[in-house]
């Protein structure tokens, strides 16, 4: 409405509640125009409030240009001495060509600060300056010519770091790193102020340190042969302590350290019993842990497992049990043969929408959407993994999240003691290992 | 190193299946063909099988450790002292010590090693050398120092190829070399139960061999990767993993070095590219190429007759002798080259690779990726022109290796990329900085 006065229907027929308002807006012209002056200087106000807190937190931001041009200045100042150069710029990077003015104001008054003057084509020194880079960083080249000599002058500068930006789901995966290390993590788990992880050769506990870390005990395991090229690993809450299992190795132990019973009470065998693939979810009442028989060789289970379920499962990477919409409970199964599978019901029925999974999933009770959540690996490049949650209304896995880069491929998942979040292993660049704690939260 | 990156792994996804990806599967037979031996040095598809280094490349060429588990220097660079991987055995069982490893690498180089002295010093092993050696830890992941045993447990010289990579010899009967799986790695067990290795193979039958599924990897040159594309072949490419240089043998009637300087001018680098070379490859006047070095565009790659003919003056040589380490297409470019060269007074005449010395020499050295310092040391190293090490600041770098091109005896043309042509039942093969196939992470979608 005129003037922004919101026009009352009040008891007028609607034709001459319009004609009424032109009238009082006819009226009032003047007044009118002093409220929208009025406005207009309120808006103004506002406008440079805006602007001047946008330009104060531009120069809070620094330019990430500033510092290799001031060296790269310094350079060719060395070379030409005080006195005037026509500078050319050329780009041979993924610099973007909006930044080439900045670049190029920056160079010169980095330059006339110490004493070269930017000329035009009269000059008899020309700088040229080439925005380069190799696959590890960026490389800006300046050749200083100067009648028939030409001399060279360079700077590195940094790619710096840029994360893809996460696109809106229903449930958004929230990503807390843990734990890193520069040996392989196969399994971990959190127990208070306590960390047990296990490598491929040992398990180490762990202390917590300020906001870190630090090894406490290793307990190596005897020398083994016949080790997967990607072993696997899993460590379960078991009554007071954990039980773990690492490639052909089981371990048992407690948290925490007892000098009087001699450091850690934890001891591992070489042995073939079925692992404890869990903790599972299930439905409360149902609570129960599945075992499952793992050969070493193949770095699969083998589908026998206990209890028997009652049909014949085939050789699998990953399960979980999954609560389903009649209150039943369900085995989801990454096959080996990469299908999808939910053994219910005395049978095994495909589950679709799975294509983009990799091996290993893992069940969180969220709370949001339908309450319980699959969370699983990419079936992405290895470098480039992701994680994302799936719900099975049906026997469709239908995408709850979208998905949550990794800088990294994922070599473990598993459900955390609590239910309420999974763990993940991250091998990244460097084969640095990362355990990281994924949370699903209601977006 | 993005555009390294993504296309060093072989494209699966045209290969992918219905169901869902899995985890890798262990077990199976990979065949692999190729036309060298498997042993020879640099690039023997065998010797990364087979040996590992005390230090490897990761994919983006950095240095990860390998045979040993961390190293340090001091003394400016002269000294290195590497402290072994405990706990690993070569493939007769053989535990791995500072004794055989000093014993191994003084074998692998002999007399042209980079350092002057090298011991054992308890778990570790020193390398001592009286200029700096700041690219040792990169050096020692290339193909020339990969630890083959060369004393057994008893003292005596073992019988064949015993050494600590993911694969040991079983044999070879009719042009294959059999590999299988070292259970005990200290990597981890390989995916693939075997690697049958058919050398000596022409390319022809080895895209015959894919095409009809007899084969799953298979070389693709440079040349021949247009053609792979138009076939919609798998292929795992590694770009600028070569360098096509031409050695100029600087005594003789090539002393003179502006002789030399105008053979470096007459060359056309842009018919080798986009004629010989099908455009697989990048001109490069440079040793290192730009994606490595960043100030490759330094060096100006173009053709220039006129100061071909202006550096040659009016000295005059006798016929000169080129021949190139390769077959078919290596001998095409070597014949252009003979061509760009008379254009500008240079009688050449091609003779057999087995004539040594010649005054020209077309070869294809190894490109390691990774640190630009490192890569260089070890081109120079493989065309047999070691230099002093150098850092890795780029302006250091840069005055290197214009020093080392203003000698005119190593003449960059281009850089090639390596690659291979994968069947449908391989899944996970990455190519190294280096371009080798990493086989042992290689695993096959149909293994039982």
């Amino acid at each position: 409405m005129p003037g922004g006065e919101p026009a009352s229907s009040g008891a007028f027929p609607r034709e001459q509640a319009v004609d009424t308002a032109n009238d009082i807006i006819r009226a009032n012209g003047k007044l009118r125009r002093k409220m929208m002056a009025m406005r207009l200087r309120h808006w103004v106000a506002v406008a440079l409030v805006v602007c001047g807190a946008m330009v104060s937190r531009a120069a809070a931001v620094p330019n990430p240009w500033e510092q290799p041009a001031a060296a790269l200045a310094e350079q060719i100042a060395a070379l030409l001495g005080p006195g005037q150069a026509r500078i050319t710029l050329r780009n041979l990077s993924t610099v973007s060509n909006d930044d080439l003015p900045a670049i190029r104001k920056l160079l010169a008054q980095d330059l006339k600060a110490r004493g070269v003057v930017v000329a035009g084509t009269e000059s008899a020194s020309t700088v040229r300056v080439t925005l380069s880079e190799t696959g590890r960083e960026r490389l800006w080249v300046a050749e200083v010519v100067e009648g028939s000599e030409t001399q060279v002058a360079m700077v590195r500068v940094d790619r710096g770091a840029t994360r893809p930006a996460q696109t809106a789901g229903s449930l958004l995966l929230r990503r807390q790193v843990v734990f890193t290390s520069a040996e392989q993590v196969l399994a971990a788990l959190e127990e208070g102020a306590w960390l047990v992880i296990a490598e491929p050769d040992a398990l180490v506990l762990y202390a917590k340190s300020g906001d870190g870390w630090s090894e406490s005990r290793r307990l190596a395991f005897v020398e083994r042969r016949g080790e997967a090229r990607d072993p696997r690993g899993v460590i379960v809450t078991n009554g007071e302590g954990f039980e773990a299992r690492a490639g052909a190795m089981r371990c048992e132990g407690r948290f925490g350290v007892d000098d009087a019973a001699g450091g850690w009470p934890a001891q591992c065998s070489e042995s073939d019993d079925p692992w404890i693939w869990g903790p599972l979810i299930a439905p409360s009442e149902a609570s129960t842990k599945l075992k499952a028989f793992f050969n070493a060789a193949r770095n699969s289970f083998t589908g026998v497992v206990t209890p028997n379920l009652g049909v014949d499962l085939p050789p699998f990477y990953a399960a979980a049990l999954v609560s389903r919409a009649a209150g039943n409970a369900a085995l989801l199964l990454g096959g080996v043969d990469g299908k999808v599978q939910l053994a219910e019901s005395g049978g095994l029925k495909n589950v679709s929408g799975t294509r983009d999974w990799g091996s290993d999933f893992a069940v969180v009770q969220s709370g949001c959407g339908a309450g319980v959540q699959v969370i699983a690996s990419s079936s992405g490049a290895a470098a480039s993994d992701s994680l994302r949650a799936y719900e099975l209304p049906a026997l469709e896995a239908v995408p709850a999240s979208a998905p949550l880069a990794v800088e990294g491929s994922v070599t473990a998942l598993w459900t955390a003691p609590d239910g309420k979040s999974v763990y993940v292993v991250v091998r990244g660049a460097g084969d640095r290992y990362e355990v990281d704690r994924v949370t699903a939260l209601c977006d | 190193m993005l555009r390294r990156f993504a296309i060093s792994c072989a494209l699966i996804a045209l290969a992918l299946p219905a169901a869902a990806r899995t985890r890798p599967h262990y077990g199976g037979t990979l065949r692999v063909e190729a036309e060298g031996d498997p042993w020879q040095r640099p690039g023997g598809l065998a010797r990364r099988l087979v040996f590992d280094g005390l230090t490897t490349f990761d994919a983006r060429g950095a240095v990860q450790p390998g045979l040993a588990v961390e190293w340090s220097s001091d003394n400016n660079d002269h000294r290195w002292q590497f402290r072994l991987r405990p706990k690993v055995h070569f493939h007769d069982g053989t535990l791995l010590t500072s004794v055989n490893a000093v014993a191994a690498l003084q074998a692998a180089c002999a007399s042209a090693c980079p350092w002057s002295q090298l011991r054992a010093v308890g778990s570790s092993v020193v390398f001592v050398s009286d200029a700096p050696m700041p690219n040792l830890p990169a050096l020692l992941a290339g193909d020339e120092f990969l630890l083959a045993l060369t004393i057994g447990a008893d003292g005596k010289t073992p019988g064949g190829s015993a050494g600590t990579g993911a694969f040991q010899v079983a044999g070879f009967v009719n042009g294959v070399l059999t590999l299988i799986a070292n259970e005990g790695c200290w990597r981890g067990r390989p995916f693939a139960d075997t690697v049958e290795l058919r050398v000596h193979r022409t390319l022809r039958d080895q895209w015959l061999d894919l095409s009809v599924g007899r084969a799953d990897v298979v070389e693709a040159p440079a040349e021949l990767l247009r053609q792979a594309q138009q076939q919609r072949l798998n292929v795992a490419a590694q770009p600028d993993a070569e360098l096509l240089a031409l050695q100029v043998n600087d005594a003789g009637p090539l002393a003179n070095p502006m002789l030399r300087a105008a053979i470096a001018a007459a060359v056309d680098r842009s018919s080798l590219e986009n004629v010989i070379f099908q455009k697989q490859g990048e001109m490069s006047a440079s040793l290192l190429p730009q994606s490595l070095s960043g100030y490759g565009f330094l060096f100006p790659a173009e053709q220039d007759l006129n100061k071909a003919q202006a550096l040659r003056g009016g000295l005059s040589t006798p016929p000169l002798t080129m021949n190139a380490d390769g077959g078919g297409t290596l001998q095409l470019a070597a014949q252009r080259i003979a061509l760009d060269l008379r254009a500008v007074g240079f009688n050449v005449q091609m003779v057999a690779a087995s004539v040594q010395p010649t005054n020209l020499a077309l070869r294809r050295l190894p490109l390691t990726g990774g640190a630009p310092a490192a890569a260089l040391d070890a081109l120079l190293r493989a065309a047999g022109q070691p230099m002093a090490g150098v850092g890795d600041n780029p302006a250091a770098l840069y005055k290197a290796e214009r020093e080392a091109l203003d000698r005119h005896t190593l003449i960059p043309l281009l850089a090639l990329p390596r690659a291979y042509a994968v069947g449908a039942r391989v899944r996970d093969l990455c190519l190294s900085s280096d371009g080798s196939p990493d086989l042992a992470d290689a695993s096959l979608e149909d293994a039982p």
